[in-house]
């Protein structure tokens, strides 16, 4: 399995190259969370990064949207660089992509509707108010919650937050989407509706997707390709195919959802980067 | 040396908001939304204080000057220190209590919530889109606020003096007026357009860098109003040095 390459010939909207962070700890140490990660995610499709929780999956999203910089290596996003570009240059590339935030990242004081309206009032001056409100609500539709445009958001349930938030994912057709685990603190029936709107939104919007998570039967159903994370390394990439068929320890320890850590000694171990 | 961190991190603070602003119209509506929400939160304890403390200048003031005879001279006493120390400071103390804390809890719930994350994604600077229209809503409240604190801790002052002490409510208003110039009133609206951006700054601050979880945001809010009710104090201390120091 080797990094994947574009499907268009185009530059992939996103590249990492030998990517590290590291955090200080409290005891005055460091934990090493992304250790030279050199992944590519191309266009159209949707890549899964799967792990065990605190392997570093949340933070190479957050890489990868420029909130956080590497201490060394490089995050392209369409082709720039998000940890030296000029602030407007960060934004402008922003503004080609929609991000849905494990808990939805709703603001309270707005409704539902005005949720999902507000990245169209920022950057679409071009639309009219009208036009706006016509846009929000045609994609309440496709997240399947027509009619919700003035309900408060904190009257809405922990799925329809899950939706309003891809609503406002989407609502600016964005390139490239990103799902912080989509499935976290949902029961499996709203977490398998959530599978399928990503699946759909996939087949309406010919985007490209990037879906952390650690649920294995969601990432099965939504992925085209998988990256698995381990202790900061990526340890599989590659097809969906590709990666359930991987005879790596780790892999099928994951996907086996046997997620008790291998003890020391065992080969697996030899695999895996040192934390400290 | 942590402090000296801390004040190096404030200051950063303050030229990133600077910076978000530059050449950038503030954020359509936020500011007069934030000025009223801002001024009606902050007027109810604002007016309360400041009768009682105008009340209790009286009594004190009557107390000090009556066995000397000069209690025509408390309407000089409620004017020098109501008017040019307390009630800029009574102003301040209470917007910090009000305003400031709910902006520092605000801004550390949407921390914790990936609220301001959400913003930057969405190409928003949260700087620009959080900070700037409290820190106008504030400057354009304050000076409102203090004037209202001068005048109600006068009016409860000279209410004390005439009906319950017994002096003469024109003599009373005349020695308030005698020590009271314009300048006082200006170095009164300019103080409290200070405090104003102090609190507004420092509670903001407090919000952005607080740790995420229910505790981060009860240490960003307690830090919020502690950090700026002593910043207003000693910058005060300082205004006042310069004015009347002699």
């Amino acid at each position: 399995m080797t990094d994947s390459t574009t499907l268009d010939g185009g530059a992939p909207p996103i590249e990492l190259r030998h990517v590290s962070k590291q955090f200080p700890t409290s005891g005055g140490g460091s934990l090493v969370v992304l250790d030279d990660v050199s992944l590519t995610m191309p266009r159209g499709q949707t890549t899964a990064v799967i792990g065990p929780s605190g392997t570093g999956k949340s933070v190479l999203l957050k890489h990868i949207v420029g909130l956080l910089r590497p201490d060394s290596g490089e995050v392209r996003v369409f082709g720039v660089d998000m940890a030296t570009a000029p602030e407007k240059r960060v934004y402008e590339v922003r503004k080609r992509v929609g991000m849905l935030f494990q808990d939805g990242a709703l603001f309270d004081s707005l409704s539902t509707g005005d949720n999902i309206a507000f990245p169209l009032a920022r950057h679409r001056s071009d639309l009219t108010a009208k036009e706006r409100r016509e846009r929000v609500e045609h994609v309440l539709e496709m997240v399947e919650l027509p009619g919700l445009y003035n309900r408060p958001t904190s009257a809405l349930s922990g799925g329809q937050r899950k939706r309003v938030g891809l609503a406002r994912a989407i609502v600016t057709e964005p390139e490239l989407v990103l799902f912080d685990e989509p499935n976290s603190g949902l029961d499996p029936m709203t977490s398998d509706a959530i599978d399928a709107l990503i699946v759909s939104m996939k087949e309406k919007l010919h985007v490209t997707f990037v879906v952390i998570s650690h649920d294995i039967v969601g990432t099965l159903n939504v992925a085209d390709r998988i990256c698995m994370l381990y202790a900061g390394k990526v340890v599989a990439n590659g097809t969906t195919a590709e990666v359930t068929h991987s005879d790596h320890p780790m892999v099928r320890r994951f996907l086996g959802r046997n997620l008790v850590l291998p003890e020391p000694g065992d080969p697996a171990m030899a695999t895996l980067p040192h934390i400290g | 040396m942590s402090w000296l961190a801390s004040i190096g991190r404030f200051a950063g603070f303050c030229f990133a908001v600077a910076r978000a602003n530059a050449f950038r119209m503030p954020p359509p509506g936020r500011t007069i939304e934030e000025a009223y929400r801002i001024g009606v939160q902050s007027l109810p304890v604002l007016l309360t204080i400041s009768v009682f403390v105008g009340t209790n200048l009286s009594l004190q003031g009557y107390n000090a000057f009556q066995p000397m005879g000069g209690q025509r001279l408390v309407g000089m006493f409620v004017a020098l220190a109501g008017v040019r120390e307390l009630a800029p400071i009574i102003a301040a103390a209470m917007v910090a209590a009000k305003a400031g804390t709910e902006m520092a809890s605000q801004i550390a719930v949407m921390r914790t919530r990936e609220q301001i994350d959400a913003l930057e994604v969405m190409a928003v600077n949260p700087l620009w889109w959080l900070v700037t229209p409290r820190l106008l809503g504030i400057i354009l409240v304050m000076p409102a606020l203090t004037i209202l604190a001068i005048f109600t801790t006068i009016a409860a002052s000279w209410l004390v003096a005439t009906a319950q002490l017994g002096l003469n409510g024109t003599d009373f208003l005349d020695y308030v007026r005698g020590s009271i110039h314009a300048r006082d009133l200006v170095a009164c609206e300019i103080k409290g357009m200070l405090f104003g951006v102090v609190i507004c700054l420092v509670s903001c601050y407090c919000g952005f860098q607080s740790s995420k979880g229910p505790e981060g945001v009860g240490q960003a809010t307690n830090a919020a109003v502690v950090v700026s009710s002593v910043t207003c104090v000693s910058l005060n201390f300082l205004i006042s040095q310069v004015l009347y120091g002699g």
